[in-house]
């Protein structure tokens, strides 16, 4: 009597004392059906019908952590906006159509909206830290880290781009060229602009 | 004996072989290319401004190896006249031209340079070429730097096996002690010469049994045992909900400490929603692609990516920091608006080789922060208003509805 007595105390205290997390272990929630959402949560996926079971008072009979959509592929929460959707920008910006290898019609007949105006080219300098310099280095001459390892990272001024327009720019960084891949999944057509703006500002350094 | 003669006679051959093709390629093009240190460091400058993105001299990239050019191509003038027009090179039918373009699909770009510009740039070319691919030695400061900063301090595993050691070599010692005290004893008793009073000090018999059923025995072990419990048990509720520490194995080895630490590649540039929505964003495989085309596509961990991108099957990355849902968080008001650096809240995830969660994440942690915090007002109409009524006093998150139970609660 008096050992089992013991003995439960003991086990409830190793049990509560295991509710903190540990490396794969994201440990014990109070109250966790308030800690899932119900509804399509954006990069959460739970696709096992069964997980929250215990706690469940869904009607559908699915558990509680349940969280994944059955009619997108691979069951993900998240999907692709549908073809030829036109995301709602303030500069009012349509989607680029020019195709990849169309290059040349880009530089001929681009015209960049953006004036290159100090905050312009500020806004563009800030942009092209993130996104450019890990491999055209800070002053675009000399490749960054990263480019030092991918290698075959074009200087703004090289003779072949020295005095490329804008237009190739910006559809070089929307679609990659040569060993370069497209970044406009990265940048909004906005930035790229800008980002055009504080290079040509580097090319003529 | 024999062994070393026979290592002489290939080193010899080897000499040879090597003398043998030196010389062969000075006569081949002593009137052409020069080895002049000044026309090969103009020929340097030149090619890394103008050659580099696409050439490498001993690697094919987006075009040929330019290794031996002079000796492989028909001849200095195709050269030429291939650089400055390789269009009109190629549709003029050559077939030396036409192969390359068969094998790289692209046409190359004209450049406008001088003849002698190309020589130089040549008499880079075979320098390089005469000096053979760059040895990548191992980077000494990366290990050296790891082995001297634990050096510093004992790691914990060692740390454990000296206190066993120690709990050991502490055991024996009791072990030998009991073993003087019986053998003296038995030595006392044959002895028989003793009064009273040592005798029963000799004889006392230390009882377990009896000390177990002691009452300040089981006091005192009571008290401790609930004392722990206790402890335990508080511990524990203080825990519910707090994933601090939490670093679980992930579907493919990334680290932060690579990538973000020695690689210097900025946060925004993979985590793209951060500025602009609630979620920073889990990177999609198209990212990771815009290096890993090139950079150690044969690694086991990266050839997850190109599976996943080929059978068009997401990474299932596990989540680590999971807010309740109770609770609403968005990063762009914090990192964009507020101009919070990532590690404000994130820890120093640069130098994370498995990312774990650094903040407690609790509403009092949040709550702290926004008693704390002085608004970030700079360059931003929208509190302009706010500024004037607040003159000259510091204006806390707290102090513009930081605390309000809906801003985050709804």
């Amino acid at each position: 009597m008096k050992l089992s007595h013991i003995t439960l105390f003991l086990a409830g205290g190793l049990i509560l004392a295991s509710c903190g997390a540990g490396k794969d272990d994201p440990g014990r929630e109070y109250a966790p059906n308030m800690y899932h959402s119900v509804p399509y949560e954006p990069l959460t996926q739970i696709t096992d019908e069964s997980s929250g079971a215990w706690v469940s008072s869904l009607e559908n009979g699915v558990g509680e952590y349940y969280n994944s959509n059955p009619n997108n592929p691979n069951g993900m929460t998240m999907r692709v906006p549908p073809e030829n959707s036109v995301p709602r920008s303030r500069g009012g910006y349509l989607p680029y159509r020019i195709p990849k290898d169309s290059l040349e019609m880009a530089a001929r007949l681009l015209v960049n909206p953006l004036d290159s105006t100090a905050e312009v080219v500020a806004e563009g300098k800030v942009l092209y830290t993130r996104f450019c310099s890990h491999c055209h280095g800070d002053q675009g001459v000399e490749p960054g880290k990263v480019g030092e390892v991918y290698g075959g990272v074009t200087s703004y001024k090289s003779a072949a781009v020295v005095d490329k327009p804008g237009g190739h720019i910006f559809h070089v960084i929307t679609h990659g060229k040569g060993r370069m891949w497209p970044h406009a999944s990265q940048l909004s057509p906005e930035e790229r602009w800008k980002i055009v703006r504080y290079v040509q500002v580097l090319q003529k350094q | 004996m024999r062994k070393r003669i026979l290592n002489n006679s290939l080193l010899t051959i080897m000499f040879g072989v090597l003398f043998f093709s030196f010389s062969n390629q000075a006569f081949a093009q002593e009137d052409s290319i020069s080895t002049d240190p000044a026309a090969i460091a103009a020929g340097k400058s030149l090619f890394s401004a103008n050659c580099k993105s696409c050439h490498n001299i001993h690697e094919k990239m987006v075009g040929p190896a330019l290794a031996n050019v002079y000796d492989r191509a028909p001849s200095i003038d195709w050269i030429k006249a291939f650089i400055k027009n390789p269009t009109r090179v190629i549709q003029s039918g050559d077939q030396y031209a036409v192969d390359l373009f068969e094998e790289y699909g692209v046409y190359m770009t004209a450049f406008a340079l001088e003849d002698e510009q190309i020589m130089d740039i040549l008499a880079y070319v075979q320098d390089e070429t005469i000096k053979g691919p760059e040895v990548v030695a191992a980077d000494p400061t990366a290990e050296g730097g790891g082995a001297a900063a634990a050096g510093g301090t004992v790691p914990t595993e060692y740390l454990n096996v000296i206190v066993i050691g120690l709990i050991v070599v502490l055991l024996l010692i009791l072990g030998v002690l009991v073993l003087i005290l019986n053998i003296m004893k038995r030595y006392l008793n044959q002895q028989g010469e003793m009064d009273e009073e040592d005798r029963e000090l000799v004889d006392q018999r230390f009882s377990l049994g009896s000390m177990m059923r002691s009452k300040a025995f089981i006091f005192l072990a009571t008290f401790i045992l609930t004392a722990l419990v206790a402890k335990g048990v508080i511990n524990g509720l203080y825990n519910v909900g707090i994933q601090r520490g939490y670093a679980p194995t992930q579907p493919i080895a990334y680290s932060h400490e690579l990538h973000a630490g020695q690689y210097e590649i900025d946060c925004n540039y993979c985590h793209t929603g951060v500025r602009k929505s609630k979620s920073a964003n889990i990177p999609s495989a198209n990212i990771c692609m815009n290096c890993h085309s090139a950079i150690k596509p044969e690694s086991p961990e990266i050839q997850k990516i190109y599976a996943a991108l080929e059978n068009e099957q997401p990474i299932e990355w596990v989540r680590i920091h999971n807010l309740p849902d109770l609770a609403y968080f968005n990063h762009a008001q914090h990192v964009q608006v507020a101009d919070l650096e990532c590690q404000t809240c994130h820890g120093a995830i640069e130098e994370m080789e498995v990312v774990e969660q650094h903040s407690l994440l609790t509403m009092g942690w949040c709550i702290e922060c926004h008693r704390t915090t002085e608004v970030n007002t700079k360059d931003n109409a929208y509190y302009e208003k706010l500024l004037e009524y607040h003159k000259g006093e510091k204006m806390t998150v707290e102090d513009i509805g930081g605390l309000e139970c809906a801003k985050c609660h709804y």
